[in-house]
């Protein structure tokens, strides 16, 4: 809250991209609108990545295999799966100021519940819909310590970890704004998602990776579901193979670990069948904590991954891999944020 | 507070206007078409929180797919596989309402945004304006029905001054025959007008025309039974689920005259079931219903005319070609006086008397002579007259004119003589009630919107137009609405509608209602209507109870009809309601003596005159006969009649 707010003026924080951009002429005189729509960037979260492939680090087995694991209409109307986890992010230049964009950005995370088939909002925690600014402060003068100060305006141009300040290009500075706003929908989904961990007691099926957070990819009741393939964690033969899966096989189990995630047992799916299709259709990586029954463990959520993929989330265009609960949560998102 | 079953939503494609707005409910709601509901705003317009009351007219569901072959894919072609997913497609229920009521009503502006709740008891009325007549003190609602939506049983009130007069008058049913259950909502309604008609308004009765089958014959007799939901419905209504107290019914003779011509002749049932006959007097004003315009041209049309004003009722001297005095009181009187003139004028050579020429004269005697066997029955040769009793209706009585088994003239010139006569009365107010309430079935009928303007016809219109000033109120029913004349359903106020077919749904005249509604009123169960009143700015729909009167297939059953009877004992049981001492061996003694009708004619003025001496007075009625030899040495013994003999006794030749 501002010290205006707190003062009960009426500069209430902006619930909208008009919104914002008034907000912000009033603070920043100098600045100038910008009516632009949503920026470049996947409303999805997902960084454009370089594609590559990587080797896969096998906990399950010693080769990379295919997997029978169901046949896709047996498992019809069995998942244990109670709720569906998804993040938004809507990122606009509302003003510019000396040429620097400034940025607004509304992410929104919510978890969508399920009981007797029908999906309603979890009533442990609300959904998350934050408005905020993404300002590189260092390159804008005169901008009031109210509004530095304020926690719901980003600094977009701190210094990286190599000790360097974005450039004064607007793409560039547009860029830093955009990995700091999938980097809040990203806070904002681990908020959720660790919620769900500490209050539940049955599965989450979240979209996207869960090694974000310690306590979530530790936790049993997270199971990530990526539909992105910019990284491919299968090499030479494991890539003949992973393409070859059929509908209702998965991949041996993996493990997915870096400097800045926490490592978790990683296979693909195929939900669906490719035939007639492009290799990647209906191909999903899941994630999940590394238990001792990594085998078991992964037959069992492929089977409800793929008992999710009815009714089909058309008309949404990554239909083939999306689960209809995830279309449910991003509707839910779109219609409140 | 109850909570909301409901939101109002808007988008630009499907935009709120200040008649129609849309909202959504949960899967579960009891919304449905015809459910009102109210919504409240919130914001405060002109300092007040706006309440829009509305009925649904329309419900939509969808989900979230784009296409149905996306289900088809869904479910591998198999509708059995779509109970295995696991979850269920997001489904709304959007429905669309039309606006009955703003509160405030200034100024007028579309439909807020706002939760939307069902209508309770107060919101129905307030909803419909019952509001503005249903205040203590000046209370005009007439039940017409019950509203039902979820726990909710709301009384629909129509408002005494617009439905009896005087701001508006007349009701109208259409529904199919045999489903919509016309008969039974008028006879419900008729009832529920007694109970609360306001005793500041006056007195009222009603007349009904039982056109077909026996379906007002029996309206003073209980039901035979009558589901506890219905006498809910009753006590919901304040009205005692009772016969009518005080019915009475007309009809004429059958041709040969020994009974009455009604479906109601069962011995039990005929003591208030009086003959109605007419005579000469009563006719001839009417005579133009009865015949062709073809045939009456402008010079037949004067020389009935002046034999209504020089002829009838008036002593003719023996003049011209007039071989005696005429006093022209009968049919009987008619026939002899046009035979004697035209004989007078044959005689002479004559071409015309007093303007009127002799084809012209013998045209006339032909049409009018035969109206009597036309209506054999109704219209009497001798003059005796049975009629309603104008000037002495009485308050909340029913008056059942049986025409069903008549012939289509007798039916026209009963129904055109009636209503004349009640709304003579009514312009002189003193036909008894200062109310009176006309039901008419069959307006297909007796008003179809094309063909040849009848008497009936014209006379249904002026009714419609004019009635309500004079306090006389048309109640019509007919299958197809839009075959009756526009300008009698348009001048009704009141609109009611039972099942409909689907073809008279297809006409203009419903293209203001939904589809849904349409719909709807094309699979009205029985005890539904839909009502349209001038309060009401939508129609809504009620369900009534069923008639506390025995209906005409029951009461067939339980009072047959009573078999053809003989010539004494047709006279038997008519004189035996007068004095049940009569016996039968004197009657048929008589039956021995006198032809059939002169014995007639002595009966009906027998049950006219009511005498306190029965057989004397039916006695009298006959014409004496003198043995044909007098014994020797006896005197003539001279009594005088008990009553004299009419100048020009046509039996005096």
């Amino acid at each position: 809250m501002t010290a205006k707010e707190e003062n009960g003026e009426k500069h209430l924080w902006p619930a909208s991209a008009h919104e914002a951009r008034r907000f912000i002429l009033h603070e920043l005189p100098r600045c100038t609108p910008v009516d632009g729509g949503t920026a470049e960037g996947d409303r999805h979260g997902r960084a454009n990545e370089p594609p590559e492939l990587l080797d896969p680090d096998i906990i399950e087995g010693s080769t990379f295999r295919a997997v029978h694991v169901a046949d896709p209409r047996s498992v019809r109307g069995q998942s244990g799966f109670a709720g569906f986890l998804d993040g938004t992010q809507d990122v606009r230049i509302v003003n510019q100021i000396d040429g620097i964009p400034i940025v607004w950005a509304t992410v929104s995370a919510a978890v969508r519940a399920r009981t007797n088939r029908r999906l309603a909002s979890w009533s442990g925690r609300p959904p998350v819909v934050r408005g905020s600014y993404y300002i590189p402060f260092r390159y804008v003068d005169g901008m009031p310590d109210e509004l530095r100060n304020d926690s719901r305006v980003v600094d977009t141009a701190s210094q990286d970890r190599s000790g360097k300040f974005p450039s004064r290009h607007p793409a560039a500075l547009m860029e830093a704004a955009v990995q700091r706003v999938q980097q809040d929908r990203e806070n904002a989904e681990i908020e959720l998602a660790e919620a769900w961990c500490a209050l539940e007691e049955q599965a989450l099926y979240v979209d996207g990776s869960i090694s974000a957070s310690p306590m979530v990819s530790r936790s049993t009741l997270a199971v990530g579901v990526i539909k992105s393939h910019r990284r491919l964690y299968a090499e030479g033969d494991a890539f003949r193979v992973l393409v070859a899966l059929r509908a209702g096989e998965r991949s041996t189990v993996f493990r997915v670990s870096s400097r800045s995630r926490h490592p978790v047992a990683s296979w693909y799916v195929r939900v669906r069948a490719a035939t007639g299709r492009d290799a990647l259709f209906g191909l999903v990586r899941v994630e999940s904590a590394e238990t001792v029954d990594v085998s078991a463990r992964a037959d069992e959520l492929s089977r409800w991954i793929i008992a999710e993929g009815s009714p089909l989330a058309l008309p949404d265009g990554r239909w083939d891999k999306m689960a209809y609960g995830v279309r449910d949560a991003e509707e839910f998102l779109r219609a409140i944020s | 507070m109850t909570e909301p079953l409901g939101r109002v939503v808007a988008t630009e494609r499907k935009p709120n206007t200040p008649h129609e707005f849309h909202f959504w409910t949960s899967l579960d709601s009891p919304v449905g078409i015809g459910t009102i509901v109210r919504v409240d705003g919130a914001h405060a317009t002109s300092g007040q929180i706006p309440h829009i009351y509305g009925v649904v007219v329309e419900g939509f569901s969808y989900t979230d797919l784009l296409t149905p072959m996306h289900d088809v894919l869904g479910h591998d072609g198999s509708p059995g596989n779509a109970g295995l997913a696991v979850t269920e497609r997001t489904e709304i229920r959007l429905y669309s309402a039309a606006v009955l009521r703003q509160i405030p009503e200034e100024p007028l502006q579309p439909v807020p945004m706002g939760e939307v709740f069902l209508a309770e008891e107060a919101d129905v009325a307030v909803a419909l304006r019952m509001d503005g007549y249903l205040k203590e003190g000046s209370h005009t609602g007439i039940p017409v029905g019950v509203y039902r939506a979820g726990a909710t049983d709301s009384v629909v009130y129509l408002d005494a001054d617009f439905l009896l007069g005087p701001e508006a008058a007349h009701l109208n049913i259409t529904g199919m025959s045999g489903l919509a259950t016309k008969t039974s909502a008028v006879e419900f309604l008729l009832a529920s007008v007694f109970a609360h008609f306001p005793e500041s308004k006056g007195s009222i009765a009603a007349v009904c025309f039982n056109v077909k089958g026996p379906d007002l014959c029996f309206l003073d007799q209980p039901a035979l039974r009558l589901e506890d939901s219905d006498r809910a419905l009753y006590e919901k209504m304040g009205v005692k689920p009772e016969p009518f107290a005080n019915v009475r019914y007309f009809a004429p003779y059958t041709a040969k005259g020994f009974a009455l011509n009604t479906l109601r002749s069962n011995e039990a049932l005929v003591h208030n079931v009086t003959p109605l006959t007419w005579g000469l007097r009563e006719v001839l004003q009417y005579a133009e219903v009865l015949l062709n315009r073809d045939d009456i041209d402008a010079k037949a049309d004067a020389l009935i005319d002046f034999i209504t004003e020089r002829v009838v009722d008036r002593k003719m001297d023996k003049d011209g070609p007039l071989s005696r005095d005429h006093t022209v009181q009968t049919f009987g009187d008619l026939e002899a006086w046009f035979r004697d003139l035209l004989q007078g004028m044959e005689r002479a050579n004559a071409e015309s008397w007093r303007t009127h020429h002799i084809a012209t004269i013998r045209k006339v005697r032909n049409r009018l002579s035969n109206i009597s066997t036309r209506c054999a029955g109704l219209v009497t040769d001798t003059g005796d007259v049975s009629d309603l009793p104008f000037g002495s209706f009485e308050d909340r009585a029913v008056y059942v004119v049986d025409v069903a088994t008549l012939e289509e003239d007798a039916q026209d010139l009963i129904f055109a003589r009636i209503v004349s006569k009640l709304r003579e009365h009514l312009e002189r107010r003193d036909l008894g009630v200062k109310h009176l309430i006309v039901f008419v079935d069959e307006l297909n009928k007796y008003a179809p919107g094309d063909g040849q303007d009848t008497y009936v016809r014209k006379m249904l219109l002026d009714i419609a137009e004019r009635g309500r000033y004079l306090g006389l109120v048309l109640f019509s029913a007919q299958q197809f609405r839009s075959q009756v004349h526009r300008r009698v359903v348009g001048n009704s106020g009141t609109a009611l509608y039972g099942r409909m077919d689907s073809d008279e749904l297809a006409t203009p005249g419903y293209s203001v209602l939904s589809a849904a509604t349409r719909t709807r009123l094309a699979t009205l169960d029985k005890g539904q209507l839909m009502v349209r009143h001038p309060h009401f700015t939508q129609p809504i729909f009620v369900r009534f109870p069923r008639p506390a009167v025995l209906q005409g297939r029951d009461g067939v059953e339980r009072f047959p009809q009573a078999a053809d009877v003989t010539l004494e004992t047709a006279l038997y049981k008519s004189l035996r309601t007068l004095d049940p001492s009569i016996p039968l061996a004197w009657l048929k003694s008589l039956v021995n003596l006198y032809d059939e009708a002169e014995l007639l004619g002595a009966r009906n003025a027998t049950m006219l005159a009511k005498p306190s001496n029965v057989r004397a007075f039916f006695e009298s009625r006959l014409r004496r006969i003198i043995p044909a030899d007098a014994p020797a040495g006896a005197s003539r013994h001279v009594t005088s009649p008990l009553r004299p003999l009419p100048v020009g006794d046509p039996y005096d030749l």
